[in-house]
């Protein structure tokens, strides 16, 4: 058979197509690429070197899940030493370097907002992090960056109209000097000011390594019954909260998420005595060992129990690595998505999901379905510390602000 | 009233800290005219090694019992039916931790000796003779070699270390106000001093003391007197180091270990300039002073303008004397 | 192969590259840099810049420590305030002057305030020298920093938490991606090394040299001291208020502690790897400092694939191996890269009647 021209340029041309479309359509890479900086070393080390093995836990499960769409994820770990231009470097060396760099999970405050201006066009990700700094749930400025829980200001407000239901009339927000720190300050002071409460005492502090005993006759000069803790991890909390017990000062501690970990209270009441007893603070979800844990605490420990054996995390997840963990959980569900509707998993595609989530059942994170609202998930709990049980044990409801 | 001597009392007790680590860099500089931009750092590894000793060893599986918390039958008896947080109970506490602390201050002490001796050795000895700023980046490269070994052997963890006195609270009325005091801090206040007088008593009537004075004077006089020169050196190294190993079990029990404590070093630095950097005389003034301004801006104007004073301080020292409070001129010639 | 100093006319005796092996390099390195924003992938521009501001900020600090011999340990100081002095122009003067000519005004105003701040921080200059002007150069960072973290002048720098920089405009072309503003930062990086170059054949750089040498010496002479010194910080300021600005360009938003004491170390330890008092000292210096972390970083991540076990020891590595690196060159080639290319460079000459 002999084609004339014309034949032979539509045969070519469907050829073409029938080759080309699959590799068009189904441009599908041989692995998606997380990209993630942590505090490894400096001064929230503890923190970073307790997540990083969540992030190994999460590849392993998520991969034997199918990854996103069938394709497998791996997650790249580098150290930022909690210093927010390292983690920059991290990420756009990650952007230069990985080709199929899906999403990014940042590790302080001020990485966040140092990279949210960056995140426009061929340079954004989907960008979870540890941080809950409230200007990081903006959809409208800053559509690819979101919260896995409550922001740091939520967290402020439900502390203080604990206070106020208690009849308290006098609080002290000591924090540190850092953007973690300083995050919910100004909106903490106005709150006070609507509740009718007074804040008598607003004090700096470094984030680690602080002169102790000077800020605590601080706090004890200023004869506050309350006193709000923000911008630690492991450090200066506890020792404040001890120095302030042996002054024997009546004041009540309260703290933010990050100063919300079972296991450095324990640390503290195994060295300095009770001192943490009736410590409350805010944490979003449940703790790992709660006693209704869902299908993915479950999970977890078994894989735990199995790969992390002989170490800490044998079994027990700390707050920082379930946060991690979840933060993680909401960005590749919402790419997911995305990759359901047969879309190019683009930033600009996976904001549109992520608003999605609604009534989201996590699996156990938290004990009610959950809604991502303006990017960020407002849904948590109050829990208090008792020595004597060395648990942080809920003491409200589940809310959502 | 009352609040303003709360403040300068805690000025005080800083500033006792501060004089005890300026005496170190102020007794290497008298012996090889070196300034240690890393001493901050030296301090670190005290604390980190009193970490070790007074921490790390006694949980090990195979220290005794008694080291990591020693109870005999009448303490335990005593502590039975004391309050929680009464003083005789902290007292007691204090005693239950006497092994460790004992044992992590002699580690401290050892251990930054020879890192003291190692750095003069290696690093510092060669340099003689060269450049003031050879010398001030050869200590500059140290502080990033230091801190990454400490980093290297020790991940940052956050620990609590046992307090070298009891913790008792103390607080007394005066001027209408209460005043409150760790007894810890009191006590860390007196052991600088003590130490610092003890070194500037030392260098004034002993023989080695002579020795590292008359090295300060000149250095090949010195040695055709028959000092051994070397040994002055090492000598001083060897003092700064194990001073800082003191002022950083201080710090650590104070402040927490971290790697931050290394910044200390640089406020340090700005008070030995202030101060003159041959006096201890001038120092312990400029150390002082600098405590109770850091108090008194921290109660004035807050925690973050604290930590400025120093530099500040030392500016305008600088302008209007340009060698510090006390220090002596140094007399150039073309 | 130059036999001797054959110039037969003061002109060609005063020119800023006096032998033609000097203008073949520098066309050959223009040459190199224009293949490189072609050729270059993502990652070596995004190198190829932060080297490029670097090495206009280190070219300021070689005029002060290398050529003038004062100490300064401040000199982030002056990237913070260009950095800074491009932004809050651009906010102030956003509705009055048309976007395209306000970055080609801003770089000149950041500029020049860093040159008047470089004469402030400059002043104890005149009353003290090595160790004390080294911890009063240090002081003065601090407090810069410190000022432009405090809340009085959050409306204009934003406080602790930074502040979002403006994109370069030049003439309506706007500098979005990072290859044009690899362009930028070359060409302005191209023209202070040349400047640099030239400021040392000047009766100005001279006396700088002179006072280095021994500065009584120099004001018997009849070199101001007091002029000089001061001029020498103003000029350095100025350089490194240009690499802030254009740092400011280059990154999206700035904060206070990118510009603190680590910073100044590490402009110090660049020319002291590449050699004080040297145009290319600078060079191989930026070269090195800017390399080292990042080859350790690749060589970290090859082995690790990712994983944190090894990550975490990256950062001590690298902390150890810059501090290696100061201590080592000063101890045993204090004068820097520099003296062993010239070493290298002559023995290539002399090649094959002598060696060394």
């Amino acid at each position: 058979m002999r084609l004339n021209r014309r034949q032979f340029v539509v045969a070519s041309a469907a050829a073409g197509t029938a080759l080309g479309a699959p590799a068009i359509l189904r441009a599908q890479p041989a692995e998606y690429v997380i990209g993630a900086s942590l505090p490894l070393t400096g001064p929230f080390a503890t923190a970073g070197q307790m997540v990083a093995p969540a992030l190994r836990m999460f590849e392993a499960l998520n991969n034997e899940d199918g990854g996103i769409g069938g394709v497998p994820i791996r997650i790249t770990t580098e150290d930022s030493g909690y210093i927010p231009s390292n983690a920059l470097a991290n990420y756009q060396r990650a952007l230069a370097t990985e080709p199929n760099l899906v999403m990014y999970f940042g590790d302080s405050t001020g990485f966040m907002k140092l990279v949210a201006p960056e995140l426009r066009g061929a340079n954004a990700r989907l960008m979870g992090s540890t941080s809950f700094a409230s200007e990081l749930a903006d959809p409208v400025n800053n559509p690819y960056q979101y919260l896995p829980g409550p922001s740091y200001e939520d967290q402020f407000d439900i502390l203080l109209n604990q206070i106020r239901d208690e009849g308290g009339s006098t609080v002290a927000f000591v924090f540190s000097n850092t953007e973690f720190g300083r995050d919910p300050i100004a909106h903490g002071r106005r709150t006070a000011e609507e509740l009718g409460l007074r804040v008598v005492l607003e004090e700096a502090t470094r984030e680690q390594g602080a002169d102790i005993p000077t800020h605590v006759t601080q706090l004890a000069q200023s004869g506050a019954e309350y006193c709000i803790l923000q911008g630690y991890v492991t450090g200066v909390w506890p020792q404040l909260i001890g120095g302030a017990r042996q002054f024997g000062l009546p004041t009540k501690f309260m703290g933010t998420f990050w100063g919300m970990e079972n296991a450095i209270a324990d640390r503290v009441t195994a060295e300095a005595g009770p001192i943490l007893d009736g410590y409350l603070g805010v944490m979003p979800y449940k703790y790992f060992y709660d006693p209704e844990r869902g299908p993915t605490y479950e999970r977890f420990a078994a894989f735990q129990k199995q790969a992390f054996a002989g170490t800490p995390l044998e079994d027990y997840m700390p707050t920082w690595g379930l946060q991690a963990l979840f933060s993680l959980q909401i960005g590749v569900e919402a790419l997911r998505r995305v990759a359901d509707k047969g879309l190019d998993l683009t930033a600009d595609n996976a904001a549109e999901a992520l608003a999605e989530l609604q009534d989201w059942d996590t699996g156990g994170f938290f004990g009610t379905p959950v809604s991502m609202v303006n990017n960020k998930i407002g849904t948590g709990r109050v829990y208090q510390y008792s020595a004597e049980t060395r648990l942080f044990t809920p003491t409200s409801d589940w809310f959502t602000v | 009233m009352g609040q303003f001597l709360q403040f300068a009392l805690n000025g005080l007790m800083s500033g006792a800290i501060y004089a005890l680590i300026a005496v170190g860099l102020v007794s290497v500089f008298k012996a090889t005219r070196v300034v240690n931009f890393a001493h901050g750092y030296l301090i670190m590894f005290g604390a980190y090694f009193y970490f070790t000793f007074a921490v790390l060893v006694p949980q090990a599986a195979w220290a005794p019992e008694w080291l990591q918390s020693w109870r005999p039958d009448w303490m335990v008896e005593m502590r039975a039916d004391l309050p929680m947080f009464s003083p005789l109970a902290a007292v007691l506490d204090w005693m239950a931790n006497l092994p460790r602390i004992l044992l992590g201050l002699a580690g401290a002490l050892i251990c930054n000796a020879l890192l003291g001796m190692l750095i003069e050795r290696t690093l510092m000895r060669p340099l003689m003779g060269q450049s003031v700023f050879a010398m001030i980046m050869l200590t500059v490269g140290l502080i990033s070699i230091l801190s990454g070994t400490a980093q290297l052997i020790w991940t940052s963890d956050a620990a609590f270390v046992p307090a070298l006195a009891p913790n008792t609270p103390i607080r007394f009325e005066m001027f209408g106000a209460t005043i409150f005091l760790f007894g810890a801090d009191l006590a860390n206040m007196l052991i600088a001093l003590a130490i610092f007088a003890g070194i500037v008593a030392m260098v004034r009537y002993t023989r080695s003391g002579v020795a590292i004075r008359a090295t300060a004077e000149d250095q090949s006089t010195a040695y055709s007197m028959g000092i051994s020169v070397p040994r002055v050196f090492s000598r001083a190294w060897v003092l700064a180091s194990t001073t800082g190993a003191v002022a950083g079990a201080i710090l650590a029990t104070r402040n927490g270990v971290s790697p931050a404590l290394g910044l200390f070093g640089f406020s340090v630095l700005a008070i030995v300039l202030m101060g003159g950097l041959d006096s201890y005389l001038g120092v312990f003034i400029a150390a002082m002073a600098v405590g109770v301004l850091e108090a008194l801006t921290q109660w004035q104007l807050g925690g973050e303008w604290a930590g400025i004073v120093p530099y500040v301080a030392v500016l305008i020292v600088i302008l209007i004397r340009p060698h510090g409070l006390l220090g002596s001129k140094e007399i150039e010639r073309i | 192969m130059i036999t001797g100093n054959l110039k037969a006319s003061y002109a060609a005796d005063e020119r800023v590259l006096d032998n033609r092996w000097k203008q073949g390099f520098v066309l050959a390195c223009a040459a190199g840099i224009a293949a490189l924003a072609g050729f270059g992938n993502d990652y070596v521009i995004l190198i190829a810049c932060q080297m490029g501001i670097m090495l206009i900020a280190v070219t300021g600090v070689n005029v002060v420590i290398g050529y003038t011999g004062l100490m300064s340990l401040g000199h982030a100081a002056f990237v913070a305030i260009g950095a800074y002095a491009v932004v809050i122009f651009h906010n102030a003067a956003a509705g009055t002057i048309p976007a395209p000519l306000l970055t080609l005004l801003a770089l000149p105003f950041a500029v020049t305030v860093a040159a008047l701040i470089g004469i402030v921080v400059g002043l104890p200059s005149l009353r003290v020298k090595g160790l004390y002007l080294a911890v009063a150069t240090l002081s003065a960072n601090f407090i810069v920093i410190f000022l432009i973290e405090q809340d009085a002048f959050a409306r204009w720098t934003g406080g602790m938490n930074g502040i979002n920089t403006p994109t370069a405009n030049l003439l309506g072309w706007d500098l979005d991606s990072r290859r044009e503003q690899f362009l930028l930062i070359a060409a302005l990086g191209f023209v202070s090394l040349l400047a640099a170059q030239n400021l040392f054949r000047t009766r100005v750089g001279r006396a700088f040299i002179a006072i280095r040498d021994r500065d009584y010496s120099a004001e018997i002479l009849g070199i101001s001291l007091y002029r000089y010194k001061l001029m020498s910080f103003a000029i350095s300021a100025a350089y490194c208020g240009l690499a802030g600005a254009l740092y400011a360009y280059f990154y999206a938003r700035i904060l206070p502690e990118q510009f603190g004491l680590d910073l100044s170390l590490m402009l110090v330890a660049a020319i002291i790897v590449g050699g004080m008092g040297r145009t290319m000292g600078a060079v191989f210096g930026v070269i090195v400092i800017v390399m080292v972390p990042e080859v350790i970083k690749v060589i970290f991540g090859g082995i690790a694939g990712g994983g944190a076990e090894l990550a975490q020891i990256r950062a001590p590595v690298q902390s150890i191996a810059f501090g290696a690196l100061i201590v080592l060159f000063l101890l045993f080639e204090p004068f820097g890269l520099t003296q062993i290319a010239d070493r290298a460079l002559r023995a290539l000459n002399r090649w094959p009647f002598a060696r060394g």
